[in-house]
């Protein structure tokens, strides 16, 4: 068999990659991988479960759905990467910690990724919102409560620096 | 009562503390088995079997070893052992015969992924397929097809009694009182049998290990098990090595577990492999598929129960037999089968009671242990009983249960011990309260509830060591596994109260079985109350050691001391040390204090068989509605009380409760295993075996009940397993209400719910 690769430049948390992608591999395979970014989960491979959610572009994107070869030119944004300039955590994973939001972790940084995708498209959602726009990432343990109630509080901070 | 006492003095246990892990796991620095990364590692791929019960003629391995970059390829053969917890049954690649859809046959190591899975399918398996046997009542017919043939010579726990020559690998007997006598003065005597699907864990993350076999015969293993030490002598008991030379590693995470990441799951083929690379190390991760068809369900099952009453609602009498469909492997089938007979006639005070449990063979995956035990499916069968014998009376629900239930001193029902510790009533009361029971509801809603008791595996042992570094820091080091729960944060606690040092200047550990010591699992809702005994009593140690030499610093006897926030002092305050100035007054070139600790319950016996050293109560109420036209359940809301003992942390207890409810309602609503009619899952991904998601979840009520446990540590006693056994039978209950339909299989779907809706509308009944 032979594979057809394509050199590919794009950027993971603010930072220029370049590489020669196979059609055979995903984004998540490349981020945890080739850039050690392993902050990403592989849950089901088939995006399903949610937990290798990533930023792509300013939209929230299942990374094992993404095949390598279309990364050129793309801006990702990983969990490794959500802290802004000078902090160590983002306000929402500050929320998710101080409202006990993580059990097991797992679906943790997919969780807060598709969250603040979300709450830059619409940052003063009600609980429904919330609850929709998490429909897509599974998870085991918490029973959603928390993470719903950590992302509610997150959307406040996050106003409340606006303003 | 001390423990009293000690809840008032509290500062750290009690108290809302943020999870020490939470950090680390928010920002995805939290390492997990996948994570890490290994020089010169090679990938794995199982082969698995497409058949549920076959012969293996003849398996053809020479073209997958003709793969350039294929550096192992192994059979059961090339490594010839059996394991398993409750029965050694298994062997760690396929020998002679498979036994379901899915089980390992060959493994291939292989430089690249792509190339291992390249490479098992050119292995070539010659199968005779047999006839399967794919339903537990359909195993125990006398003329069944062998599942096991040498059923009779496999080594087993002390408390397993097999059936040889038959597919019940494990039989069990509950028995208090006459139960004849009671159903013969019993006003009325009612009957039924209830039937409880297959489930899946569903863990986010998948099922992996990684295995490195030394020159010298060592083996390393890195894996996400609930139970390190436990794995290790599964492993020793199956090849006949010593413990040390065996290491198991975890990782710093596990991404999940609820009893499913225990045992020999991935762990066997990759040793095998292992023992044929060279030293070079081995990785395995299951894909998702995988995970379904071969780490674990949750069993099947079939519940009988017969209940004798008096005209008030006294129950006289109950006689459960319970059927676990526990697949093709024993796995820790015959556990999960005591704990479900020993909770089999529910929370009350029954004084003739009769529980036969029957752990059967069939050809489907391996089931085991998933949150609750084998106790879904006995409450299934006892607590729907009980609404149906309450309705037939003419009695509310509640009253019923309040009228029967435990209380501080009543009997065990089944194992016949006194109970202590009993927070029963209080949460069948919260619970009812919580989801306004008594409150007038619209056509096609209702409410409903179901209790629960549970015992934990008894005995069992926990040791921990606290350690005083030079600094003033402490490491707590155990082998207790951090699957989720939090056990690093209680422990944290635990350590922290008992010591007067801050949280923040306290440290857990991961389990490393080469220098933490013995725990016996992190399961069975065991790991606050032992390792959280064994974390205080090693830090009670640590603190004796600590006063001895502030004694002689301070000229003063050890009883005049106490530490508080680090500092040790004389207790009129005239003299105080850092804990890092007292140690390094006497050790001037440094030293480390070690404190020892280890629990293990003043109970005779072997593991499971002794009376539980301590009981968890619980209640949950489901409010819920039906459309009768799509058969489609709306939860508005479920009220969950449980007692805990004491919280060590309430976030962390309402965490517990919150998830074990949703998953409790996954249950009862959609989830189920399902089969093709020769044996092969028909739904193993997260499309078709759907899970709830935030959109399903609704308002949860988390009610903590503390009824203090003498032995507990600060009173406390255990709640993860609890938290998703009455859900599913609150769910039935709370569907009969709304309908009039009585639900007597599991789960819940819009179909199911439909179909016996119109069945009542033609027939007047649903069954």
């Amino acid at each position: 068999m032979v594979i057809f690769l394509k050199h590919v430049k794009f950027r993971v948390n603010g930072d220029e990659k370049e590489l020669d992608a196979s059609p055979t591999r995903s984004l998540l395979d490349v981020l945890r991988e080739d850039l050690f970014l392993t902050g990403t989960k592989r849950g089901c491979d088939g995006g399903e479960c949610g937990a290798c959610t990533v930023i792509m572009n300013g939209k929230a994107v299942n990374s094992c759905l993404v095949i390598a070869t279309e990364l050129d030119g793309s801006e990702i944004t990983t969990i490794e990467g959500l802290a802004q300039e000078g902090k160590d955590v983002h306000l929402l994973q500050q929320a998710f910690v101080e409202k006990g939001a993580v059990q097991c972790g797992f679906c943790t940084p997919g969780m807060i990724m598709t969250a603040k995708a979300f709450l830059d498209l619409n940052p003063n959602p009600t609980e429904e919102e919330v609850r929709n726009a998490l429909s897509g990432n599974l998870c085991r343990c918490t029973g959603y409560t928390k993470i719903v109630e950590a992302v509610l509080t997150g959307a406040e901070e996050i106003r409340r620096l606006k303003h | 009562m001390t423990v009293t006492l000690e809840k008032e003095t509290c500062t750290t246990v009690g108290k809302r503390v943020p999870r020490i892990d939470a950090l680390e796991k928010v920002t995805g620095r939290a390492i997990y088995l996948d994570d890490l990364k290994f020089s010169d590692v090679l990938y794995g791929k199982i082969l698995r079997s497409p058949h549920a019960h076959a012969k293996i003629r003849k398996i053809d391995t020479s073209k997958a070893k003709q793969v350039p970059g294929v550096v192992a390829v192994v059979t059961g053969r090339d490594a010839p052992f059996r394991g398993g917890e409750a029965i050694r049954d298994q062997p760690f690649l396929a020998i002679d015969k498979v036994r379901h859809v899915g089980e390992a046959v060959a493994a291939v190591a292989a430089e690249r992924k792509d190339i291992a899975a390249r490479a098992i399918k050119l292995i070539e398996v010659e199968y005779e397929p047999l006839p399967a046997v794919l339903d537990v009542m359909d195993a125990i017919k006398p003329n069944a097809p062998l599942i096991h043939e040498e059923l009779h010579t496999y080594p087993h726990m002390a408390i397993v009694t097999v059936s040889p020559h038959t597919n019940i690998c494990a039989k069990f007997e509950f028995k208090q009182g006459d139960i004849e006598k009671g159903f013969r003065e019993s006003d009325f005597v009612f009957e039924d049998t209830f039937r409880f699907p297959t489930g899946h864990h569903c863990q986010i993350e998948p099922f992996g290990a990684v295995v490195q076999v030394s020159l010298t015969g060592k083996i390393t293993i890195w894996v996400a098990n609930d139970a390190p030490h436990r794995l290790r002598k599964d492993l020793s008991d199956a090849m006949g090595i010593p413990f040390n030379k065996l290491r198991i590693i975890s990782p710093p995470y596990m991404g999940g577990g609820f009893g499913g990441k225990g045992g020999l799951k991935v762990e066997p083929a990759c040793i095998a492999l292992a023992m044929h690379t060279g030293g070079r190390p081995v990785k395995i991760i299951l894909d998702r598929q995988e995970v379904f068809m071969a780490s674990l369900t949750k069993h099947a099952a079939v519940g009988i129960v017969k209940t004798g009453v008096k005209k008030d609602g006294t129950i006289l009498a109950t006689h459960a037999k319970l059927y676990y469909d526990t697949g093709a492997y024993a796995e820790k089938g015959p556990t999960v089968t005591v704990h479900g007979c020993e909770s089999g006639v529910g929370p009350y005070k029954v004084p003739n009671t009769l529980v036969e449990g029957y752990t059967v063979y069939t050809n489907h995956p391996v089931a085991g242990a998933l949150r609750g035990y084998g106790l879904p499916q006995s409450s299934w069968a006892h607590e729907s009983m009980i609404d149906m014998i309450a309705d037939k009376l003419g009695i509310d629900q509640i009253e019923m249960r309040l009228k029967n239930a435990v209380e501080e001193g009543s009997i065990n029902p089944t194992r016949g011990d006194i109970l202590t510790s009993v927070g029963m009533k209080e949460c069948i009361q919260r619970a009812a309260d919580a989801i306004e029971w008594n409150k007038p509801r619209p056509p096609n809603r209702g409410v409903g509830i179901a209790c629960e008791y549970k015992a934990t595996k008894t005995p069992s042992g926990s040791s921990a060591f606290v350690k005083i570094e030079q600094d003033g820091t402490v490491s707590v080091i155990t082998s207790a596994v951090e699957v989720g729960q939090g056990i690093k944060t209680i422990l944290a606690q635990i350590a922290s109260e008992e010591l007067g040092i801050p949280m923040e200047r306290i440290a857990v550990t991961s389990p490393d079985t080469d220098y933490t010591p013995w725990d016996a699992s992190t399961t069975a809702s065991r790991a606050t109350f032992h390792m959280g005994n064994a974390v205080r009593n090693a830090a009670k140690d640590a603190k004796t050691q600590i006063f001895a030499l502030a004694a002689k610093a301070f000229e003063v006897n050890t009883d005049d001391l106490e530490i508080s926030n680090g500092i040790v002092q004389v207790k009129n305050g005239s003299k105080k040390m850092g804990l890092s100035e007292v140690m390094k007054g006497k050790w001037k070139a440094g030293l480390t204090i070690l404190g020892r600790g280890t629990y293990y319950p003043e109970i005779e016996g072997t593991m499971f068989s002794a009376r539980s050293i301590f009981y968890m109560y619980g209640a949950q109420a489901v409010d819920l509605e039906v459309d009768r036209h799509t058969g489609k359940i709306k939860v508005h809301k479920v009220a969950a009380a449980h007692d805990v003992g004491r919280a060590i942390n309430p976030t962390a207890v309402e965490g517990q409760i919150e998830g074990g409810v949703i998953m409790g309602l996954g249950t009862g609503i959609f989830e189920e295993v399902l089969y093709d009619e020769k044996g092969k899952m028909m739904n193993p991904n997260f499309r078709d075996y759907r899970i709830p998601t935030a959109v399903d979840a609704p308002k949860i009520d988390s009610i903590i009940v503390e009824a203090f446990h003498d032995e507990g540590p600060f009173g406390a006693k255990g709640i993860g397993e609890m938290t998703l056994v009455s859900t599913p039978t609150a769910v039935g209950n709370a569907i009969y209400k709304a309908t009039g339909v009585r639900l007597k299989e599991l789960p819940a779907t819009p179909e199911r719910l439909l179909r016996h809706i119109k069945q009542k509308q033609n027939h007047g009944t649903s069954e």
